[in-house]
């Protein structure tokens, strides 16, 4: 019954707790409150779409944060020369700092939890270093003409959720329907079978985690043009809430289930947890140590632990 | 002295135990035989604490006793051998023997390991293992590990009144013959002090070793056989439920192969797995590796695929010298792999019969990296049929389906991909008796249509059934070919002679 049950958990937590929200406080159902709600998750909904690809084959990203950190710095300093040509730069940046880790996993078998992890302060530093340590404002004039359409609303629906449906379906279509998102599942699955069955595992590896990077990027990006600047600070907070949607969305560390659509079942959670958070007045300050215990919880309620062999270190 | 009554038991959708009556005297050998699945392991690991029963009653010298857990059954005197070994390698033999218990030798939290060693010694005494207690347990031999282990479970003798009763599941799998003679006098001896229940697939073994057998069937007690009564063929007769022959290996099948060379090894050797290895496969030909666990055949069959680089020698696959090892490269071939570990390497559970399928000609299914589901469901229907693939549909996960159907999953994912050389690594392990014959008229339909197949059979008599070539390998080393025409074939005795 409740193994039966476990694939519909996220969207039944989803509607029971926006259900509750609703009820104490019925100004959250109001159409323009919830579409600034959903607005503002965008960034984090696009970097833990691309941590799913990481998390399905049974590894984690723990650089997501630090590339979006990154790319704030890249995209407010070379907005001025680049133009919009700047996204292809950020994004091209994630891709390779992905690709790496998935190089540096696949190919060196250094786990993927330690290998972004030590990426993910490499792109840190790299941002503290191309911003001098300081708080960059972006060129007004350019940030207009380049990415003015990003923020737009068009009959009543803001561009920012154009722009994450559209990356939904792009990573969508990516896992279900093409031969990458077979393999990836088959990784995620039963690797060794995989292997055997003459799948290019390290390939596969590489192209999750440089999905992976190549998405944190793209919010990165976003949250710049967003915040109109870029720091090396800018994107703290976003690590925790995006391992959080992954997993609460059902897909779990053990990897092989769920998928992108889990995720944005899970981005919406947070979502709502979060809102409840500023109805009960929970401070800012207090608010991962909710995440962080919601988390643990997703993971134990998620984790196959038939795959783990008893052991887990 | 211990009795199990109408002990019952139930997993869902299982009925693992019916009425189960079972009982065990002081100083006896019990052995107790059955297929995969007749219900030996529930039982076993009902007598020793892992599971408690659903029904009926547990009596140890007619006083009812409840188990919760293994330590319990220990408390009372009963002990498990394990069958996968459960000594913890990087730790010393006595820190092993005494897992767990080292309360008697401590002061303070602190242990002294001189009484631990002195204590040790005793014990390995009575298995008549003359070894220093401070050795590393990986160094051991595989037989010495065995004896350790037993040695470990006698240590229950200290701390219980009673009389003992142990355990043995499958403790000769991994013997070479003399030491499964040296294991067999330390338990003759040891019945003095211990009952044994004595668990095997190896019928002549159990014949050889037990005072009395349990003959198990779809999780209930057939029969009970006295040793001088016991007969291997009636045992059989009672586990299947009908003879089990020469025609069960489809030997009449057997037709002469003439075909060319697909696939040939000259003076290959990998370092740590075998050395100097050759031979030819011919198209239609059933080639089989006979040699005892860790001769080094599975190496073979993984070099030969690609997963594992040799370290000299030539391969070469349908005439052309083999440079890249890897698996793409042995898929590309023209070569199929069905590993030992099913359900590690075999099927990917989770993904369907149709992902599983294809997963190996996943460009032959896709254009331009987009999946032709449709194609692809429409091969695995057509095989489905083609080998009888018990399932709902292409669409259920193959971690639902049975061994049998798990293994024609992937045999069908090599057959409709057009491999002509199958390398099959036991690929009966752990079917029941139906979908072994599934698998032997599988073998004998692709020998039929010109496939070359390197088999590492499960049994000898497999090997002999089946081979047009038996070849025996030793520590890594060819030792003997044998012809394994219908009429010509060796004896079980032939190929033991020069195993081990």
């Amino acid at each position: 019954m409740f193994e039966r049950l476990k694939p519909h958990f996220p969207w039944i937590t989803l509607f029971a707790l926006a259900g509750i929200v609703g009820a104490a406080n019925p100004s959250f159902f109001n159409p323009g409150g919830l579409a600034l709600l959903v607005s503002d998750i965008v960034p984090l909904f696009i970097m833990a779409l691309g941590m799913t690809f990481a998390i399905y084959i049974g590894g984690i990203d723990l650089s997501v944060q630090q590339i979006a950190n990154m790319v704030t710095v890249i995209a407010t300093v070379f907005l001025a020369p680049l133009g919009i040509g700047v996204a292809v730069v950020a994004i091209a940046a994630g891709l390779a700092f992905g690709a790496a880790a998935g190089f540096v996993t696949s190919r060196m078998y250094v786990p993927s939890f330690v290998s972004t992890l030590a990426l993910g302060f490499v792109a840190l530093s790299i941002a503290k270093w191309l911003s001098g340590q300081r708080a960059l404002s972006m060129d007004a004039a350019m940030r207009e003409e380049s990415f003015a359409w990003m923020f737009g609303v068009t009959a009543g629906v803001p561009h920012e959720m154009v722009i994450a449906a559209a990356l939904l379906a792009f990573a969508w279509f990516l896992q279900s329907r093409t031969r990458f998102g077979r393999a990836l599942k088959a990784v995620g699955a039963g690797e060794l079978a995989a292997v055997a069955s003459g799948i290019g595992v390290d390939r596969v590896k590489i192209a999750a985690f440089a999905i992976s990077g190549a998405f944190a990027a793209i919010a990165g990006l976003m949250f710049s043009v967003k915040l109109s600047g870029g720091d090396a600070n800018l994107a703290n907070g976003f690590l925790l809430l995006a391992i959080v949607a992954v997993l609460v969305g059902g897909t779990p560390l053990t990897g092989g289930v769920g998928g992108v659509l889990n995720t944005a079942v899970g981005t919406l959670i947070v979502m709502v947890i979060r809102a409840a958070m500023v109805y009960l007045e929970i401070d800012a300050t207090q608010q991962q140590m909710v995440f962080g215990l919601v988390l643990i919880a997703a993971i134990a309620l998620t984790i196959d632990r038939s795959k783990l062999r008893g052991v887990v270190k | 002295m211990y009795a199990l009554e109408k002990v019952d038991k139930r997993f869902p959708g299982v009925h693992a135990l019916k009425a189960v009556d079972f009982h065990v005297n002081r100083g006896e050998i019990v052995g107790l035989v059955g297929e995969n699945g007749a219900g030996k392991s529930t039982l076993m690991k009902v007598i020793y604490g892992a599971h408690q029963p659903d029904g009926g009653r547990i009596a140890i010298d007619g006083r009812a006793v409840r188990f919760q857990n293994p330590r319990q059954a220990m408390d009372h005197g009963i002990g498990m051998v394990f069958q996968e070994q459960s000594l913890i390698a990087n730790l010393t033999v006595m820190e092993n023997i005494f897992l767990g218990f080292e309360r008697q030798f401590t002061a303070y939290g602190v242990i002294d390991w001189r009484a631990m060693a002195a204590a040790a010694r005793t014990e390995l005494a009575k298995v008549r293992l003359d070894i220093d207690p401070a050795t590393i347990t990986s160094r051991l031999s595989f037989a010495q590990r065995q004896l350790v282990e037993l040695a470990k479970v006698l240590t229950i003798e200290g701390r219980v009144d009673g009389d003992l009763v142990i355990l043995l599941d499958e403790p000769t799998s991994v013997l070479a013959r003399a030491e499964v003679e040296l294991l067999f006098g330390i338990v003759r001896d040891l019945t003095k002090r211990a009952s044994f229940i004595f668990v095997s697939h190896r019928m002549d073994e159990v014949l050889e070793l037990s005072d009395r057998i349990y003959v198990m069937k779809d999780g209930a007690v057939v029969d009970v056989v006295d040793r001088a009564d016991a007969d291997a063929d009636a045992i059989q007769h009672k586990m299947v439920g009908r003879e089990v022959d020469k025609e069960y290996y489809r030997e009449q099948k057997q037709k002469p192969h003439g075909g060319e060379v697909l696939a040939s090894f000259e003076g290959v050797s990998l370092e740590g797995a075998f050395e100097d290895i050759s031979f030819e496969l011919r198209a239609g030909e059933v080639l089989c590796l006979v040699g005892t666990e860790g001769s080094g055949r599975e190496a073979i069959l993984r070099a030969l695929y690609g997963l594992r680089r040799p370290t000299s020698g030539t391969v070469t696959v349908k005439g052309r010298p083999v440079t890249r090892f890897t698996a793409r490269d042995g898929v590309g071939r023209g070569i199929g792999y069905l590993p030992r570990e099913r359900k590690v390497e075999g099927i990917v559970a989770g993904m369907n019969v149709h992902e599983n399928m294809t997963l190996a000609q996943l460009p032959k299914y896709s254009v331009g990296g987009v999946l032709r589901v449709a194609a692809e469901r429409r091969m695995a229907r057509d095989w489905i049929d083609r080998l009888g693939i018990k399932t709902p549909s292409e669409r259920t996960d193959c971690a639902g389906l049975s061994g049998g159907n798990q293994q024609k999953v992937v045999l069908a994912k090599w057959r409709s991909g057009g491999s002509d050389i199958f390398l099959l690594d036991h690929p009966t392990r752990g079917l029941d008796i139906g979908a072994k014959e599934d698998v032997y008229e599988m073998i004998r339909e692709m020998s039929d249509a010109g496939a070359g197949i390197l088999l590492v059979a499960d049994t000898l008599e497999e090997a002999i059934g089946l081979g047009h070539t038996i070849l025996v390998i030793k520590d890594g080393r060819f030792r003997k070919r044998f012809d394994g025409t219908p009429g010509r074939k060796p004896s079980l005795y032939d190929l033991l002679h020069h195993m081990i």
